[in-house]
């Protein structure tokens, strides 16, 4: 395996004081895919948002060999695509405009758009199947296709490391599987994702590894099948679960709350 | 191919805006008390000659200038400010920046520190409004909600109509105190060509402020996360809204008073003909304002008779009632949108 991109060594993160994450650890290397799934306030957001450089952490996070606080902010937006959940469009622009919002960092401030930002963003819009939604105005669109857009402008920045917070919120069930499949996709052909996710049977089926987060601390961090295990699901989500075998591996279901 | 249409018609919006300021300039050279035809304007404005040369080069030019600037950095602000706050009412009146800098102002002729044309003037205008859209950035900034706008802007505006009042309430003399009370309501009467270049180098300023960080307030429609990791560095964005607002209001009061809902309206007109790109509609925004404010001092010269109806008092009987259709019009989006 080649050297992991981003790294995370003992990353506290405290907002208004309050530890949110504690002691983190965790590695981003090229190819991998990467699910980080935990109970409701379990510091999830946090802790990409402090990946992402866009808080403060103690603790080491570093890309390649620099420590991510030392870039400069264009140089650190190259590198990591980040995608916050909620997939908010402040103005009602055109569903095209906000993706090609990703070539932010690569454009010259006087300069048009060159031909390799609108190719990027033509790319980004057909991988998320919204070529047709280019033209119409993101207040028009559905929940699901604003993800869809949302996850289009992360994509249009080319940046080999994408964060990204609840993709598959608000999709129906096909389209959850095309950002999945996306996701693996980008990982494969040499980029890292970290995602989080809520729904575990997806978390299951696509992810080289899960880390599982529970009251600001990285419980597990391993392959799928034993990061998912029936007996750390009761302990961390409380909930009794049993796994399924569905043709492509074993699948958690959740049975009821414990 | 699509975006080259989308750039074929903002340069006609914006030419047709440019035609638009510069026929309302030529008509507010020929409207007065002395009406002049278009070409009689034009030849006393080019060779000054006679009483026509007068008239148009020392009475009407001045105020048609202060208008247009006064008018373009009045679009600008609302529009760099609405996209700050990624909300389409945010608007200098709203929370009284332009009474804070009347405050300004006024307390430092109130107290003969300087003479009404006197550099200082301008400064303490400018920084008046800085508190106050500071202090609104610093409220309402990271979650630039609609109901934490408004609130903090109703805060606001009223402390600096405190901070007016314990002026006047001050002010030695008499005299003093009727002409904050005249400068609250805003005019561009009787202002020379001294008040233009007064104010011109914090106009300038303002829209070179304000117009570099349009690509930023594009990227702010993602939300300021979302901003921050495409490299936009959100504090110094906020930073700059913030001067580049208060030296172009500040200014603005110091040599015309209190005019305000321009910058509400102004963007508001041409947002729609710009996709709602909050980069685009700074431009065609502050040439709307140009337009507007010469528009709205032409139609009190109409107006008034015996007594001058004021400049300030125009912009806000049209301003309010257009603030309030909006904030109907405009509630499912805002609403909708969350904190």
């Amino acid at each position: 395996m080649s050297a992991p991109l981003l790294v995370a060594r003992d990353v506290t993160v405290r907002l208004g004081g309050r530890p949110i994450v504690t002691a983190a650890n965790l590695a981003l290397g090229p190819g991998e895919l990467v699910v980080l799934v935990g109970p409701n306030g379990a510091g999830k957001t946090t802790l990409m948002r402090a990946l992402a450089g866009l808080l403060a952490a103690d603790g080491d996070i570093t890309l390649g060999d620099r420590p991510i606080a030392a870039l400069a902010p264009r140089e650190r937006a190259w590198a990591i695509a980040y995608l916050p959940q909620g997939h908010v469009f402040h103005w009602p622009m055109r569903a095209d405009a906000i993706v090609a919002l990703g070539r932010h960092p690569h454009a010259d401030p006087l300069a048009a758009p060159s031909e390799q930002d609108r190719i990027a963003v033509a790319q980004a819009l057909e991988a998320t199947g919204a070529t047709t939604l280019g033209p119409r105005l993101v207040s028009t669109l559905s929940g699901g296709e604003r993800a869809r857009i949302a996850l289009a402008r992360a994509l249009a920045t080319q940046a080999p490391i994408l964060l990204a917070d609840e993709p598959t919120a608000a999709l129906d069930p096909r389209h959850q599987l095309v950002v999945m499949e996306l996701l693996r996709a980008t990982a494969r052909s040499g980029g890292s994702v970290l995602a989080i996710l809520h729904d575990l049977a997806l978390a299951a089926r696509f992810a080289d590894r899960v880390i599982v987060m529970c009251d600001g601390a990285l419980i597990v961090d391993a392959p799928p099948a034993d990061a998912l295990a029936p007996a750390r699901l009761a302990e961390t989500f409380g909930i009794e679960a049993v796994m399924v075998e569905t043709g492509d591996g074993l699948v958690p279901l959740a049975r009821r709350p414990i | 191919m699509r975006a080259n249409i989308g750039k074929t018609n903002q340069i006609g919006l914006n030419s047709g805006l440019i035609a638009l300021v510069l026929a309302l300039a030529v008509l507010s050279l020929m409207v007065g008390p002395a009406g002049l035809s278009p070409r009689a304007a034009l030849v006393a404005l080019w060779d000054g000659e006679g009483v026509a040369g007068i008239i148009v080069r020392e009475l009407r030019l001045p105020r048609t200038l202060l208008a247009g600037l006064i008018g373009a950095t009045l679009g600008l602000s609302g529009a760099a400010l609405q996209g700050l706050l990624r909300n389409p009412l945010a608007e200098p009146a709203l929370f009284g920046a332009p009474q804070a800098a009347a405050a300004g102002a006024s307390l430092v002729i109130a107290f003969g520190l300087a003479g009404a044309t006197s550099l200082a003037v301008p400064f303490a205008g400018v920084a008046g409004a800085l508190v106050s859209i500071g202090g609104l950035v610093a409220i309402a900034g990271r979650r630039a909600s609609l109901t934490l706008t408004l609130l903090a802007g109703l805060a606001l505006a009223s402390f600096a109509g405190a901070a007016t009042a314990l002026v006047l309430n001050l002010a030695p003399n008499p005299f003093i105190a009727l002409e904050i009370a005249f400068w609250l309501l805003g005019s561009l009467q009787d202002r020379s060509i001294e008040h233009v270049l007064l104010a011109a180098p914090f106009f300038a300023l303002s829209w070179i402020v304000l117009a570099w960080h349009g690509r930023a307030y594009r990227a702010l429609t993602l939300g300021e996360d979302a901003a921050a990791s495409l490299g936009v560095d959100v504090d110094r964005t906020r930073l700059a809204v913030v001067v580049g607002v208060a030296l172009g209001v500040g200014a603005a009061v110091a040599v015309a008073g209190a005019i305000g809902f321009v910058g509400l309206v102004a963007p508001h007109l041409v947002r729609r003909a710009v996709g709602y790109d909050p980069a685009r509609v700074l431009l065609p925004g502050a040439l709307t304002g140009a337009a507007l404010l010469i528009a709205a001092d032409i139609a009190v010269r109409f107006a008034s008779g015996a007594v001058e109806i004021k400049l300030g008092v125009v912009t806000a009987l049209i301003g309010v009632p257009f603030f309030i259709a909006m904030i109907f019009s405009e509630r499912r989006m805002l609403e909708g949108a969350p904190s």
